[in-house]
């Protein structure tokens, strides 16, 4: 038993793993080989994800916000992650709640959905970000150092969802590692100690988002069959159906204070969680400017109401196995994810549907957590013993002039894809272009959802039709889209900029996170020189690796010019006052080094050819327990 | 547009293991995916991300009868531009147009379990397709490219386009229903 945490001041920083849940938001670490979860600011591995902003200019996070919610529902933001990446007129914002958000005043503002707190008018990204920088100041308390953190997101999350979560990680202070799809987080977590070849599909049912992946664990790679799921259901839309008649019966609709139907959806809640327990529920209802009620529930009723939610999840699975081309019998093992998995109607149709029983023995709100620990350490060590491959969720395509859509990347394409694509001018000399890019499987843009407008600039004029635009569109490992042009007509590529018109710039959030800081610009500056000071020490780590390693690839010269740009950066981590500086100093080692790492990753890429990693595939998998294994131990039949 | 048979080190033929291909994906993708360089420059990260989106499209074009046809084609320096394919028999289109119509109807209906069994049959066309194509290129592996040849297998390339896309909005049909 560790009664002293003995603090090694060489020890490098530890990664950690975030679940940035609807309800809860939990960090978690790897110590001794096992994920754990740390300890929030409420003192519980799970912080509620709730931020509550007080008339005079406070914020709270967790507990202490949450207890804000029955008389300050305006004021206390929960679920923010429904509102991630999302506009004002989305169909999401305009559900059952309390909440007031400022009326946009251009169709620019009008992207972005904020908060309207009087004080203060946070988008979705800056209130989450707020749950972000508890969670990172609970692990700086516990951990000492942080190092890089891998933060989930629902494997259903388009990329305005994405960019917003990484950006919510950026304004909290926290070099985002990677995002990381909930359901392959689950999976990793579970997979990682019983490491047997074979299908498996994850239920993630959590707050208000439901994702069903399908995957194939062989020989330490996790590859994502299919993804599907619902970005808008999940337990919170459980609660609605019980709040919507719980208020039918207090008050006629005119009469809905915000007070009112937060607490109605407080009781529907409480009943939620007892109907999984008991038979029926009985609530007495104190709800102010009326008198107090009793409201009675059964768990038929409930199931009754809730049967749509079941059937749009039933849908989702059926089509993910559909996709991945397997059938539910083929299925090893359903693993659960989400507080919602806990919901008696739930296990069942799981269980209807695949045939034998769910496998729920890590603590299903823990899970995801978990596995975001595990890629968070595997980053860290650059580790080659594990390998997620996930996919695409949504096919990504192109407007066409007909308001049609021209598919660039098909969903359920393993990522990180690209594709490229060649358009031209229709008018004489027309030096601009803008590609409208949408997610969906719809055959209307307008019926996709929008992702965003590129505007290309910098074509040279010339007669219509002639311009060869070669535009390609690159899904990074994190599902995460870039978009470059070139022009190809001119001879010379000539690099075309592209403009997004979603997310934050970097201008913007450098700006948010100065304003953040008291101090202002001379705070950033600092944290630029820390986190140049880390990456420059990393980078020189690797680069000595690669030298002991593949030394034999350079020539002498060669080598001394890496090793004089090593000792140039090393020195600059010593010395430097300004990030800039480092900044330069890796620039320029990537430069000695960009030839050796085009034959390292020749060499690597010969080796994989050759078969000669075979070998070792074969050892971790002799060593695996075997999910059977597992389940024999804990008896289960 | 470099080779997909290049790319995964496989040899480039129609008949594919494609388990094996599959296992050299993986071992390719774990010497390449981005996860592995995250403590590397950034020129790196941006060389073995393009890398690693060469070899999952690589793998993309072998694991698809249709795209694997086309690049052992462009490797026989036959490329076939889309749209460009010779009209496909009337018989055979004949037979398309019906089960477009029978397709149509059975979407009409809804009727779920008629529409598996259609979707059941078209798989079926599409293997016998597929296998017609190997037939084909097992040809071209003894000798190099005739005319006639090459003719007779932008063919049935065409067929089994016609055969996928069948299929492709049968399952759309059936997915509608849900």
């Amino acid at each position: 038993m560790v009664l002293l945490d003995i603090f090694d001041p060489k020890a490098p920083p530890r990664p950690i793993g975030i679940d940035l849940g609807t309800t809860h938001s939990i960090v978690a670490t790897v110590r001794e080989g096992r994920p754990v979860p740390l300890s929030t600011c409420d003192g519980t591995s799970l912080l509620p994800s709730v931020v509550y902003y007080s008339p005079e200019g406070g914020i709270l996070v967790g507990r202490a916000a949450a207890a804000h919610v029955t008389r300050e529902p305006e004021r206390t933001i929960q679920s923010v992650k429904r509102f991630m990446g999302r506009g004002a007129d989305d169909p999401e914002t305009k559900k059952l709640g309390a909440y007031r958000f400022v009326e946009p005043e251009t169709p620019e503002a009008a992207k972005v959905v904020r908060f309207d707190l009087g004080w203060t008018r946070p988008s979705a990204v800056e209130v989450s970000a707020e749950i972000l920088k508890s969670l990172r100041r609970s692990a700086v308390d516990q951990l000492r150092t942080v190092g890089g953190a891998v933060i989930t997101v629902p494997a259903y999350f388009d990329d305005a969802q994405r960019q917003a979560t990484r950006d919510a990680g950026r304004l909290a202070g926290l070099e985002v590692l990677r995002l990381l799809n909930e359901p392959t987080a689950a999976a990793l977590a579970y997979g990682l100690e019983k490491k047997q070849n074979g299908l498996f599909v994850v239920f993630d049912l959590g707050g208000g988002t439901f994702d069903v992946t399908v995957l194939r664990l062989e020989d330490g790679v996790f590859q994502v069959q299919s993804t599907g799921g619902d970005s808008a259901l999940g337990g919170d839309d459980m609660d609605r159906e019980i709040a919507e008649r719980l208020l039918a019966t207090l008050a006629p609709s005119n009469a809905r204070t915000p007070e009112l139907v937060s607490l109605a959806l407080e009781l529907a809640r409480e009943a939620k969680h007892a109907l999984t327990e008991r038979e029926a529920v009985e609530l007495d209802v104190h709800a102010p400017g009326a008198k107090p009620a009793r409201f009675s529930l059964t768990r038929v009723e409930f199931e009754a109401w809730i049967e749509p939610l079941i059937a749009r999840t039933e849908r989702a699975c059926r089509r993910a196995l559909r996709d991945a081309g397997v059938s539910p019998a083929e299925v090893d093992g359903v693993i659960l994810v989400g507080g919602a998995t806990r919901v008696p109607r739930v296990r069942r149709a799981v269980k209807e549907l695949f045939g034998k029983e769910p496998l729920a023995d890590i603590d299903p709100d823990l899970v995801v957590a978990y596995g975001a620990a595990v890629q968070a350490d595997l980053l860290a060590k650059a580790s080659d013993e594990v390998l997620l491959l996930d996919v695409l969720p949504l096919s990504l395509g192109v407007e066409t002039m007909g308001g049609g859509v021209d598919r660039i990347l098909p969903r359920n394409t393993t990522i990180p894809a690209g594709a490229r694509s060649t358009f031209t001018t229709y008018a004489d000399n027309q030096t601009g272009f803008e590609i409208h890019v949408v997610q969906g499987e719809r055959e209307l843009a307008r019926d996709c959802r929008s992702l965003a407008r590129f505007s290309l600039k910098g074509v040279p004029p010339m007669p219509a039709g002639m311009a060869r635009l070669e535009v390609s569109f690159d899904v990074d490992e994190n599902g995460l889209l870039h978009v470059t042009a070139l022009e190809r007509t001119t001879g010379r590529s000539q690099t075309v900029e592209v403009r997004p018109s979603y997310g934050l710039s970097d201008e913007e959030v450098e700006r948010m996170l100065i304003d953040a800081l008291d101090h202002g610009e001379e705070d950033l500056e600092l944290r630029r020189l820390a986190d140049a000071r880390v990456e420059g020490e990393r980078i020189v780590l690797a680069t000595r690796k690669g030298l002991a390693s593949d030394a034999d690839l350079l020539t002498p010269a060669e080598r001394e010019a890496i090793e004089r740009a090593l000792a140039a950066l090393e020195g600059s981590i010593r010395t430097a006052t300004a990030a800039r500086t480092i900044e330069l100093a890796i620039d320029a080692l990537a430069t000695a080094t960009h030839e050796f790492a085009g034959r390292r990753m020749n060499r690597a890429i010969a080796a994989a050819i050759a078969g000669k990693a075979v070998g070792e595939v074969e050892q971790s998998v002799a060593h695996a327990a075997g999910i059977e294994a597992h389940l024999a131990d804990k008896g289960a039949h | 547009m470099t080779d997909p048979f290049t790319i995964l080190g496989i040899e480039p033929r129609f008949r594919l293991d494609l388990e094996r291909v599959g296992a050299r994906h993986r071992e390719l993708s774990r010497a390449l995916h981005p996860d592995r360089y995250v403590d590397r420059p950034a020129n790196e990260r941006r060389l073995a991300l393009s890398r690693a989106i060469e070899v999952n499209q690589a793998f993309g074009i072998v694991r698809d009868p249709v795209r694997r046809a086309l690049a052992l084609l462009a490797r026989h320096g036959v490329s076939v531009p889309e749209g460009s394919e010779p009209p496909a028999e009337p018989a055979f289109l004949m037979r398309m147009l019906e089960l477009q119509e029978e397709l149509a109807a059975l979407a009409a209906q809804k009727d779920v379990s008629a529409l598996e069994r259609f979707i059941e049959r078209a798989a079926a066309d599409e293997a016998s397709a597929v296998e017609a194509l190997a037939a084909g290129f097992s040809e071209l592996e003894r000798s190099a490219p005739s005319p006639e040849v090459t003719r007779e297998l932008i063919r049935r390339i065409g067929e089994l386009r016609y055969y996928r896309r069948l299929l492709g909005e049968a399952s759309a049909a059936r997915d509608d229903i849900d």
